[in-house]
């Protein structure tokens, strides 16, 4: 189990660094920062000068390897503007968004499983036909339209919440809804027909015939193994969840790295965008890898097929 | 509304009496009849089995006295268990209480009946706790405990495996120490023993068996399998369509049947002695097609007008023997012996000194995770012009694997493997074109060798079209020729595989596997997923066919009941290697190598003789 969980390190460490080469070019490719910056009539000299200055007249693979070199001594450049460390930028940026995806995410589990549930074992009744249509709807909006929906209604209309604004455990409410409804509703859907095929399962029948009640049934037996193929969702589901952070943040001026993200690339502050980006790819990649090895913890036939059972 | 009630503990008394159930699925007034009227009583420390083919409703009749059939099902009737609580009637949440503590239930597939991703001891542990009331620690003791009445190996290693980590009979025993848990009056076991090898059956057929003489439960023992029933069982009843057609100690029924279904299910078994199985023609009616009057009239060889005119009930032969019955079998009828002996002799066969199949000292290796792994190993096998082989061995034998090397769907790692003097091709070759003309397939499941969605005619045609041979109206014409010549009509070409019967199925695969004209059928279990009766006429058309078109069969199977009756030579298969090889006959009556007297002693045979009522 060791040797598998360390390739799958390995694999995500050349994830990374695919990502961190890719928004390198790319960025250099479709933009000058400086003329970004400037207004239109600078004068070309200083222009030039600033550029001489920040590195960027040198060709792109000198400028790529002084770039790998400065993050292996942890530095991440410097933002253009003000000349900060971009990494102190992104960082004070962190907090919050941790706060609204790990709560959002949260939102997905607990709306998500318990609603699966219960549609499949309400299977065919109106019980199921609502969570069933709840969820195509929550899947169906996008999360802007649905910030701006929220706003709209409970602040504007009934001014129960404030429309914008982190200081609170209140101003979380809307965000959250906003990010996590989409998840929410697929993991319903996965969790309902996960648990469907699992409750016929032969091992149901059994249990059933060996008296155990339906509730131990479903919240010990059913569930744990209906969970299994839903791990992969979620594993999709972080990733979802971080790309919704960027328009649930700009709609909700929420003050974190997504809204960094949009001002950083419009401002062309390479350093800024470049650290976003990584953290952002580092976290898909933790979260795709601790579901990896959630697998192997929750079902044993993953473990010992692997080869280098106990 | 079903009325579940228990019976005073006293000696003698039954652990489970059913009276007149009635199931229907579907609607509760205009829902199909899937039990009609079912009586039945297990008295404790019997065994009853109960038996008749896939459909007959014996499933549904455990499931329903558990209460354990879905809200789409209605049931009617009593069923009254022994127990000590004394109680009248039950409503669900008194059944829950019943189930594994007065009555418990073992299935099939063991592994599957299982939690998957569940230590074994935790699985037995949690059940002792919930049914004894009792602390973990000394749930724990339990687990082990039960873990050895049920003679489990090792019991300890079991407590920390997962059921994937065990092999099929170890879980079924493992199963067996479940429904042991609370102490049952009556074990319900629906066909446990029909996925499991045979020696592992017979294992698993005496444990129940001295788990009933120790602990005076009941238990229903549900199976198509007539031998296990001979083997096992003190009563039998017959179901047929739903209802119970017969029923009496096991020595009435074997001996001396009066139902002609029951014979017919009697003569259908093939027997270690080589009686050649007689079937039953037709198949068991949908619940909604079901005759009116007696169910079983339109396959009865016995049917008289009044037949369907009404249900016959349920005449009391004796005290132990009843039956459901207009015109049942007389003394002569019943002890009129099934056909006997098989005449192979008007088999073609040449004399050429190449022999038609040949492996010599042939292996096959498979690469996995953990390297090679040899399937077959050194196997010697050779075959002439018609001549039939059938290849016994239990799962993992490497049976099938042999079959590949003959087919040319596996190359062979050492050794080689001839046909007609030339090497066989690989599939995927030029050469393996031409040559899959001499050998075909029939393999086990006859639906997963059609495409669902092309009729089966047109798949029949297909090998023509493939080879370019004739044209349009010639290659109907054949295909016609063909359905005929397998039993079927030009009618059922025009249908799509899930149209038609499993055993009609079958016949049609048969029928496409023959329009090349090949030389040598190679019958992959070709009948193990078909019932008794219909594996009977499926074996009697082979027979017919390898004599219409000189063919060669090599007969994979784990049933050595069936190859006596089909083939001259027998090859026995033991994890990759020979065990022995011989002419049918001397193979049967002196067998040579200790595991092939041990595969023989281990499977479940019918008597031979019938008797007379007085006899």
């Amino acid at each position: 189990m060791g040797k598998m969980i360390l390739i799958k390190i390995l694999r995500a460490m050349t994830t990374l660094f695919l990502v961190v080469t890719f928004v390198f070019f790319v960025l250099r490719i479709t933009g000058d920062p400086v003329s970004a910056m400037m207004p239109d009539d600078t004068d070309p000299a200083i222009m030039d000068e600033l550029r001489k200055q920040w590195g960027l007249d040198r060709p792109l693979g000198i400028q790529y390897i002084e770039y790998w070199r400065n993050l292996a001594q942890g530095d991440f450049g410097i933002t253009y503007r003000d000349g900060r460390p971009a990494l102190d930028t992104v960082l004070e940026r962190i907090p919050a968004t941790l706060k609204l995806s790990v709560s959002s995410f949260l939102f997905v589990l607990i709306a998500g499983f318990p609603l699966g549930v219960l549609a499949a074992i309400n299977r065919g009744s109106s019980i199921d036909r609502l969570v069933m249509a709840l969820s195509v709807t929550g899947f169906s909006l996008p999360n802007f339209f649905l910030g701006i929906l929220l706003i709209l209604i409970l602040s504007v209309q009934f001014r129960l919440l404030p429309a914008f604004g982190s200081g609170h455990w209140y101003n979380l409410i809307m965000p959250v809804i906003t990010l996590g409804t989409a998840g929410a509703a697929v993991i319903a859907k996965f969790v309902r027909s996960s648990m469907l095929e699992v409750l016929n399962a032969p091992y149901i029948r059994a249990a059933r015939a060996r008296g155990a009640t339906e509730k131990s049934i479903i919240w010990t037996i059913a569930l744990p193994n209906a969970a299994i193929p839903v791990i992969t969702v979620i594993g999709f589901m972080v990733g979802t969840l971080i790309g919704g952070s960027i328009v649930t943040e700009t709609v909700f001026a929420w003050p974190g790295i997504g809204r960094l993200l949009i001002d950083a690339v419009t401002s062309r502050e390479l350093s800024v965008v470049q650290t976003v980006v990584m953290m952002i790819a580092a976290s898909m990649v933790i979260a795709n890898l601790t579901v990896d090895i959630l697998y192997l913890v929750i079902d044993p036939r993953q473990r010992f097929a692997s080869g280098s059972g106990e | 509304m079903m009325q579940h009630s228990t019976i005073s503990s006293s000696m003698n008394s039954p652990a489970l009496e059913i009276q007149n159930l009635s199931v229907r699925f579907g609607d509760a007034e205009t829902g199909a009849t899937i039990i009609d009227d079912v009586s039945l009583k297990v008295k404790s420390g019997e065994i009853l089995g109960l038996v008749g083919e896939s459909g007959s409703g014996k499933s549904v009749t455990c499931l329903a006295a558990l209460g354990l059939l879905g809200g789409s099902w209605h049931t009617e009737g009593k069923v009254r268990l022994q127990s000590s609580h004394g109680q009248e009637s039950m409503n669900s949440k008194q059944l829950i209480s019943v189930r594994g503590r007065d009555i418990a239930m073992i299935f099939q597939d063991a592994t599957a009946s299982l939690n998957p991703i569940k230590k074994i001891g935790k699985q037995l542990t949690n059940t002792v706790i919930r049914l004894q009331g009792i602390g973990k620690s000394k749930a724990k003791q339990v687990a082990l405990e039960l873990l050895r009445r049920v003679e489990m190996a090792d019991p300890e290693e079991c407590l920390h495996s997962y059921p994937f980590q065990m092999s099929g009979g170890q879980n079924q025993r493992v199963m067996i120490a479940l429904a042991l848990a609370g102490n049952p009056s009556l074990l319900l076991a629906d066909e446990p023993t029909t996925a499991l090898d045979v020696i592992v059956q017979s294992q698993i057929l005496k444990l129940i068996s001295s788990l009933r003489n120790r602990t005076g439960m009941g238990v229903v023992f549900v199976t198509h399998d007539l031998g296990v029933v001979n083997e096992i069982c003190d009563t039998v009843a017959v179901m047929y369509a739903g209802s119970i057609v017969e029923s009496g100690t096991v020595q009435q029924i074997m001996e001396s049947p009066r139902h002609p279904y029951t014979k017919g299910l009697i003569d259908s078994m093939p027997t270690l002695k080589g009686n050649l199985p007689d079937g039953i023609e037709g198949q068991v009616p949908a619940p909604k097609h079901r005759h009116w009057g007696c169910a079983f009239s339109p396959r009865c060889v016995k049917a008289e007008s009044d037949c369907a005119r009404s249900k016959p009930i349920r005449t009391v032969l004796d005290e132990t023997h009843s039956i459901a019955c207009f015109h049942p079998l007389t003394d002569k009828e019943v002890t009129k012996a099934p056909r006997t002996k098989v005449d192979l002799t008007n088999v073609k066969k040449n004399d050429d000194p190449v022999p038609l199949l040949f492996l010599e000292n042939a292996s096959c290796d498979y690469a996995t995770r953990k390297g090679k792994f040899r399937a077959v190993s050194d196997i010697t096998i050779s075959l002439r012009f018609g001549e039939s082989l059938a290849l016994i061995g239990e799962s993992g034998s490497g049976k099938s694997t042999v079959g590949k090397l003959i087919l040319g769907v596996e190359a062979s790692s050492e050794g080689k493997a001839h046909f007609e003097g030339k090497k066989v091709p690989l599939l995927g070759t030029a050469e393996h074109r031409e040559f899959a003309r001499s050998v075909q397939l029939i393999p086990q499941n006859p639906y997963l060798s059609f495409d669902p969605r092309v009729t089966i005619g047109a798949q029949i045609e297909e090998p023509l079209d493939i080879h370019r041979i004739g044209s349009a109206r010639e290659r109907h014409q054949r295909r016609n020729e063909l359905l005929d010549a397998v039993g079927l009509t030009a009618a059922h070409g025009d249908r799509y595989p899930h149209q038609v019967s499993g055993g009609q199925c079958q016949r049609a695969v048969i029928a496409r596997a023959l329009i090349l004209e090949p030389k040598l059928l190679i019958c992959d279990e070709a009948t193990a997923s078909l019932d008794v009766s219909v594996q009977a006429r499926i074996i009697d058309l082979l027979r017919e066919l390898q004599i219409k078109f000189h063919l060669s069969l090599v007969f994979i199977t784990h049933d050595l009941r069936l190859v006596r009756s089909v083939c001259n030579r027998v090859a026995v298969l033991r994890s990759g290697k020979l065990v022995e090889e011989n002419e049918i006959e001397s193979l049967f009556l002196k067998p040579q190598h200790q595991y092939t007297q041990e595969l023989l002693a281990s499977v479940p045979d019918i008597p031979a003789e019938r008797k007379n009522r007085n006899g």
